[in-house]
């Protein structure tokens, strides 16, 4: 059974492979444990606080279960697609800190092709489809730049993604939305127009606004376990990943492209990291308003984090970051800003950051275990 | 004389645009000489801009809150050498951590505090005419007459880049920081103490941070805006990037990404034609396609010191 698991979970052999579960846990726990001090600190109810912030978060049965539910699976999908976007350049060695830029470049495609004419009177079947096809295309490409210049001109993709970032935040904020993508003035909408309403996703949960976000994105996950674990591609990218450190001799040595592998794997996260952006066009806004309020992309970088590069783990963390953050508006009911769940998501990262600590002491908390038992079972003797 | 104010104006303008931009390149560039990535320098400033006005709320001085100010960036400066020299964590994900921090924390005290959603009420600020700096002497002279009337922040981020510059390249400590960032196995064997050398760079890095993001909730507003540091330390990553490392350098590409900006606002404000056309984007996003460009070699190329983002593990 260990072993079953351990194959499905992880998909490799390693010696303390349980920490991979263990220190995510305990850095999750460890956060709030530090939230209450902070809440405390503050003279504030820490019960309280977390009573409300898990009761309205969707996770657990209560009085508005359904609306809460259907509001945390919706942002759980969006935290998802960039975690994923994340965590596929992460498998690869690739440190893609652009989700944010992927985002906002799947979010304007989605809402061009969603109200632009010729497109907007397709038949749903058609017009929803093409919409997502050209958005990750849109969103991969963007991505691919950063890969391009990593490949072949060593540019580092912390930097060029950070600026990418940037540019097009601003070429959108500052260019498409106020200029040649601006609603008419006679409709009275700020930003561009409303998407056509057979670019809308369908909904799948009456009475809630919950949509078919969160379906797509677990296929999505499903493909991308499949591509990591059972495509060539998949290995080959795992391998750059192990011998990032040795300049990826090795796999360089037995005939990988690295360079096309890593413009391939730009290109998947950010086609990936899309997603999320026309998650939230096509299935909360309607539209690209004149100031996206962002932020997912870094956060999907937290999730991919808590969830250690895993789809399964990513999927997970993208769970309990979208609980969060439905409950979080129910928090000021205690007295407590918030924006209380990105400090514990913080915390979250720093103690992922420092695992190695983590696992250090892990490792020495066996060892005490396993010496005592030796002497206790000596002393039996 | 009106063109001449205008010239002195629009010079006054770009440094207090320039002196955030300064500080967080010159926070990252002594940091990144050692070796250690900090992409944190943008959450690093939002701390030391709210604690900065904090500081001077509560006391009624802003020398005060600047002592407020430092102190936070020291801490933080802490907090990321603890997670990447001693635990040889990655710097990227600390760095991430640390911004992620500063949204949630600095909200929460923000709204604490203050009991303000998105903005303090104003402090005392070293932008008040009696805290800068008067020069009047030079008020009528054409391009001096910029430095005229110039906040202590401004000044500071000048003279500290002769003062990195000389650090860095003529004492034996800057030597021994670059070594570090080059090949810091070399300069252990030579023995220097690596870690020690980490641990002053990444904190005198948080503290210029903490500098650049006080320059802008004490120097150019009197408060702090939720929105900062609006990208700020993110330019200042840039601006390190595109001065190659170097103080100097760095002084450059900051007055370029600074005037990029003020140019803009001129622009908008007076002519029109063809460069009213050009749209606001395309200034807004100039500092990040000049930097790109610099690191693909337009503009000449920018190389980054040999080791830096790699964490040292001392052989044991």
């Amino acid at each position: 059974m260990k072993d079953v698991l351990k194959k499905v979970i992880f998909g490799r052999k390693e010696k303390h492979w349980w920490m991979n579960i263990l220190v995510p846990l305990i850095s999750i726990l460890l956060s709030f444990i530090l939230g209450a001090i902070l809440i405390k600190a503050t003279g504030r109810d820490p019960v309280v606080a977390y009573k409300l912030l898990f009761g309205n978060s969707g996770l657990f049965p209560g009085p508005y279960w359904k609306g809460h539910f259907a509001e945390m699976l919706i942002s759980s999908a969006m935290f998802i697609a960039t975690g994923l976007g994340f965590a596929v350049a992460a498998k690869g060695g690739l440190f893609n800190i652009g989700a944010e830029g992927h985002f906002i470049v799947g979010g304007i495609t989605a809402a061009y092709i969603g109200y632009a004419e010729p497109f907007a009177s397709l038949p749903k079947i058609i017009h929803l489809p093409f919409i997502f096809i050209c958005a990750m295309l849109m969103g991969g490409l963007w991505a691919a730049i950063a890969g391009y210049l990593k490949a072949k001109k060593g540019i580092h993709e912390v930097i060029s993604t950070i600026m990418l970032n940037w540019i097009a935040l601003y070429l959108i904020e500052g260019w498409l939305v106020i200029g040649p993508m601006k609603a008419a003035v006679e409709t009275g909408v700020s930003g561009t127009p409303y998407i056509s309403l057979s670019a809308k996703l369908p909904k799948i949960f009456p009475g809630t606004r919950l949509n078919i976000s969160i379906i797509i994105i677990i296929v999505v996950l499903c493909l991308v376990w499949y591509l990591f674990y059972k495509t060539t591609l998949g290995y080959e990218i795992r391998a750059m990943g192990h011998t990032l450190i040795f300049g990826m001799e090795a796999p360089k040595a037995s005939g990988v492209n690295i360079e096309r592998r890593t413009i391939q794997t730009m290109f998947i996260s950010g086609a990936i990291a899309a997603l999320g952006g026309v998650f939230m066009v096509l299935g909360v806004l309607s539209q690209y308003p004149p100031i996206f309020s962002g932020g997912y992309g870094f956060d999907g970088i937290a999730v991919a984090l808590i969830g250690q590069n895993e789809p399964i783990g990513v999927f997970l963390a993208g769970i309990l970051i979208g609980a969060l953050r439905t409950g979080a508006t129910s928090v000021q009911l205690a007295h407590v800003p918030k924006t209380f769940p990105s400090i514990i998501e913080g915390f979250a990262v720093v103690f992922i950051a420092l695992q190695a600590l983590v696992r250090y002491w892990l490792i020495k908390l066996t060892q005490l275990k396993k010496s005592s038992q030796v002497k206790t079972e000596g002393g039996a003797r | 004389m009106n063109n001449m104010s205008l010239l002195n104006d629009s010079i006054a303008q770009t440094l207090d645009y320039a002196a955030p931009i300064l500080f967080a390149a010159l926070g990252g560039l002594i940091s990144e000489n050692a070796g250690v990535v900090n992409i944190a320098l943008e959450g690093m400033m939002r701390f030391a801009a709210f604690f900065g006005v904090w500081g001077a709320f509560v006391s009624g001085s802003p020398w005060i809150g600047l002592l407020w100010g430092i102190g936070i960036g020291i801490l933080l400066g802490i907090l990321h050498a603890y997670i990447t020299v001693n635990w040889a964590g990655n710097q990227i994900v600390s760095g991430v951590a640390i911004n992620v921090m500063a949204m949630g924390i600095v909200t929460y005290l923000l709204e604490l505090i203050f009991k303000t959603t998105g903005y303090s009420p104003p402090a005392p600020y070293f932008g008040a005419a009696a805290n800068k700096i008067h020069l009047i002497f030079l008020k009528n002279i054409p391009i001096l007459g910029g430095f005229a009337d110039l906040t202590i922040f401004v000044w500071f981020s000048l003279i500290l880049v002769v003062i990195l510059h000389f650090v860095l390249y003529y004492t034996v400590i800057g030597l021994r920081i670059r070594a570090v960032g080059e090949n810091p196995r070399a300069a252990e064997t030579l023995g220097v103490n690596v870690s020690k050398i980490k641990w002053f760079s990444v904190i005198f890095g948080s503290i210029f941070a903490a500098f650049g993001g006080m320059a802008l909730s004490l120097g150019t507003l009197s408060s702090f805006t939720n929105s900062m540091a609006m990208g700020k330390g993110f330019i200042g990553l840039a601006a390190m990037i595109f001065g190659k490392w170097t103080p100097f350098g760095a002084l450059g590409a900051a007055i370029i990404f600074a005037f990029a900006q003020v140019l803009q606002l001129l622009l908008q404000s007076t002519v029109s034609g063809f460069a009213k056309i050009i749209p606001l984007g395309f200034y807004l996003s100039l500092p990040y396609l000049l930097t790109l460009g610099a690191l693909i070699g337009f503009v000449g190329r920018a190389i980054a010191p040999a080791a830096d983002g790699i964490p040292y593990k001392k052989e044991s």
